[in-house]
């Protein structure tokens, strides 16, 4: 049980009027302080590396994709959003993806697919908008998913500063 | 039957009687739904500013054309009648809400003798009655019709409630405003509005909300009961009633309410400009022409207008059983005993500058004893002592110390005095 001690009301408080004329105060104040608005189709979110947006497939130089489809994204994933199949390649990584998709309508954003891939193939970019007409549209496929390295970088440099950071802090265990 | 001369408004010299009556017409019911176009703009930017919001802005610059696009929207939206419904009293009431509000400006005078391009239309009002006073408070009070039967023939128990809830605010609330006025008609002496407000003069020290302070504030505070705007939207009530009477409404016939609720509160700032703000009068300027009469009168109701949406996004509802005290524990015996004041002073033929000094020497210990019951007395009084002390308290005090002697000397020069 609680006992509520209500707080005793001076004179002035229980008189009404002065207490609903501070509270104009307050709000005329209101009236004239910076707006938090952001206009946003034209002030579009303020993003950096730490942004977890979609994810993407990191594409390089020489217009190779990383993705060795080993499918450890594919298990991460809590949402099951992702499909791969795989398929053989002339080049040293011997297989790379023939199929790549995720479902945007079911991924979360959550970075899994990021922490789970060994080769650094897929990267949570900073694109956050998300928007089509029909479900079928949003299934991306490996076209729609692919980004040069470069756009990427910052991501990149993050998530091994992140690394490192657990690396240097692991001493205790 | 044939109006009495009198009552028919002053004719043009050179135009046609029925053309200076479509004119004024138009000029004022389109002045009237344009402001109730504009509150519905102003409520949404200013809670939205109050808010730290910037409010709507994507149609038309500012957001200017927002009611026009609200309007378009009502329009297509689907009209529903709910089951049970009692057809013929669902349909008129939101024509019952609105209409009464509209009557009403009619007889409100915004500007003195009106001249166009030569032409004399005569005072900017609509019509001009003897008694103009009891036609807008009996067209005020009919408004709630619309949202009593509203309520009752939506054949839903929020609605219900929100009806009953409205008629019960409105009984308790509609004396206070009537013993209010009462006090502003006992000062001039006369039933008509523009006689109320021209008998206020030009100096603003000698309009009625200096003279009568008290009045002013029970009648502002009515008004916002009258019209069923926060803090006391009984009828409404979104946390317990849904929407209260006007839950199954939607449509046009929603907006109609609406409409209908934005003209009360055009005309209740009409009618508090026009009571207590010495109605369409500029400022120490007593022939001017008609259009800065009707700025200053915009002016002085825009103040009230603006108060209704500050209000609004400030207090909290009352509770029911707070508002039902508030209204016939606190205001009642109050506008009573203002009014019997003020009768009193006018029976006498004494200046009606004795209002202020009468207020406080008899409301303060009044309010002393009765908020100091009992075993609260020590307590009340360390209470009073800190007032006192603290900044608010020394201002208050010390205007009211500047105010009441000066009140009591303009009196005195006025010459009529008790002694």
């Amino acid at each position: 049980m609680v006992i509520v001690k209500r707080k005793q009301l001076s004179l002035f408080e229980r008189l009404y009027l002065p207490e609903i004329f501070r509270g104009l105060g307050v709000t005329m104040r209101a009236i004239f302080r910076r707006k938090i608005t952001r206009q946003y189709p034209e002030e579009p979110l303020v993003t950096n590396a730490v942004t977890r947006g979609q994810p993407r497939l990191v594409v390089n130089e020489d217009d190779t994709i990383r993705c060795v489809s080993c499918g450890l994204c594919e298990i991460a994933c809590p949402a099951y959003a992702i499909t791969i199949d795989g398929q053989e390649t002339e080049r040293f990584i011997e297989r790379e993806p023939e199929r790549f998709d995720i479902d945007m309508l079911r991924c979360i954003l959550c970075g899994f697919c990021e922490e789970a891939c060994p080769k650094d193939a897929i990267l949570m970019s900073n694109e956050l908008e998300l928007a089509d007409t029909s479900r079928q549209a949003l299934i991306y496929d490996i076209e729609k998913l692919k980004r040069p390295v470069s756009s990427l970088q910052d991501r990149l440099d993050y998530v091994y500063k992140l690394n490192n950071r657990w690396q240097n802090s692991s001493s205790t265990s | 039957m044939s109006l009495p001369p009198e009552t028919i408004p002053a004719q043009a010299e050179n135009l046609p009687t029925i053309l200076v009556w479509l004119i004024k017409a138009g000029l004022i019911y389109g002045g009237l739904l344009g402001t109730a176009a504009l509150m519905t703009l102003a409520e949404r930017k200013i809670s939205a500013w109050i808010q730290y919001r910037i409010g709507p802005n994507r149609v038309g610059p500012w957001g200017l054309l927002q009611p026009l696009a609200d309007g378009v929207k009502f329009i297509f939206k689907e009209e529903l009648v709910p089951d049970g419904a009692n057809r013929l009293m669902f349909r008129l009431s939101p024509m019952l809400s609105a209409i009464p509000a509209m009557m009403a400006v009619a007889v409100i005078p915004f500007a003195g003798k009106v001249e166009i391009a030569g032409y004399d239309l005569g005072q900017l009002s609509i019509a001009k009655l003897e008694i103009s006073v009891l036609y807008v408070l009996a067209l005020t009070g009919l408004g709630i019709y619309g949202v009593i039967l509203g309520g009752w023939s939506s054949n839903s128990k929020y609605s219900l409630l929100g009806g009953l809830r409205a008629t019960a605010q409105m009984v308790s609330y509609e004396l206070t405003l009537l013993l209010a006025v009462l006090a502003a008609v006992l000062l001039s002496g006369s039933l008509d509005l523009e006689t109320i407000g021209l008998s206020q003069g030009t100096n603003p020290l000698g309009w009625n909300f200096v003279r009568q302070p008290l009045a002013f504030l029970l009648f502002v505070i009515a008004t916002f009961a009258e019209t069923n705007r926060h803090p006391f939207d009984f009828a409404e009530c979104e946390p317990e009633l849904v929407g209260g009477f006007h839950t199954e409404y939607s449509s046009m016939k929603f907006a109609l309410f609406f409409l209908g609720e934005y003209c009360a509160m055009i005309v209740m700032a009409c009618l508090t400009t026009t009571f207590f703000l010495g109605g369409y009068q500029v400022p120490f300027w007593a022939g001017a022409p008609w259009f800065i009469q009707l700025g200053a009168f915009a002016a002085k109701a825009g103040i009230f207008l603006f108060l209704f949406l500050w209000v609004r996004w400030t207090l909290p509802r009352f509770r029911y059983d707070q508002l039902m005290s508030l209204g016939w524990n606190t205001m009642l015996p109050l506008a009573l005993f203002n009014l019997f004041a003020t009768g009193a002073l006018v029976a006498m033929g004494w200046s009606s500058w004795w209002m202020l000094p009468i207020l406080v020497l008899c409301l303060v210990p009044t309010a002393w004893i009765l908020t100091t019951r009992g075993s609260k007395r020590d307590a009340a009084a360390s209470d009073a002592a800190s007032f006192a002390n603290s900044p608010l308290g020394r201002s208050v005090t010390g205007l009211l110390s500047l105010a009441i002697p000066a009140a009591i000397w303009i009196a005195a020069q006025e010459g009529t005095t008790p002694w």
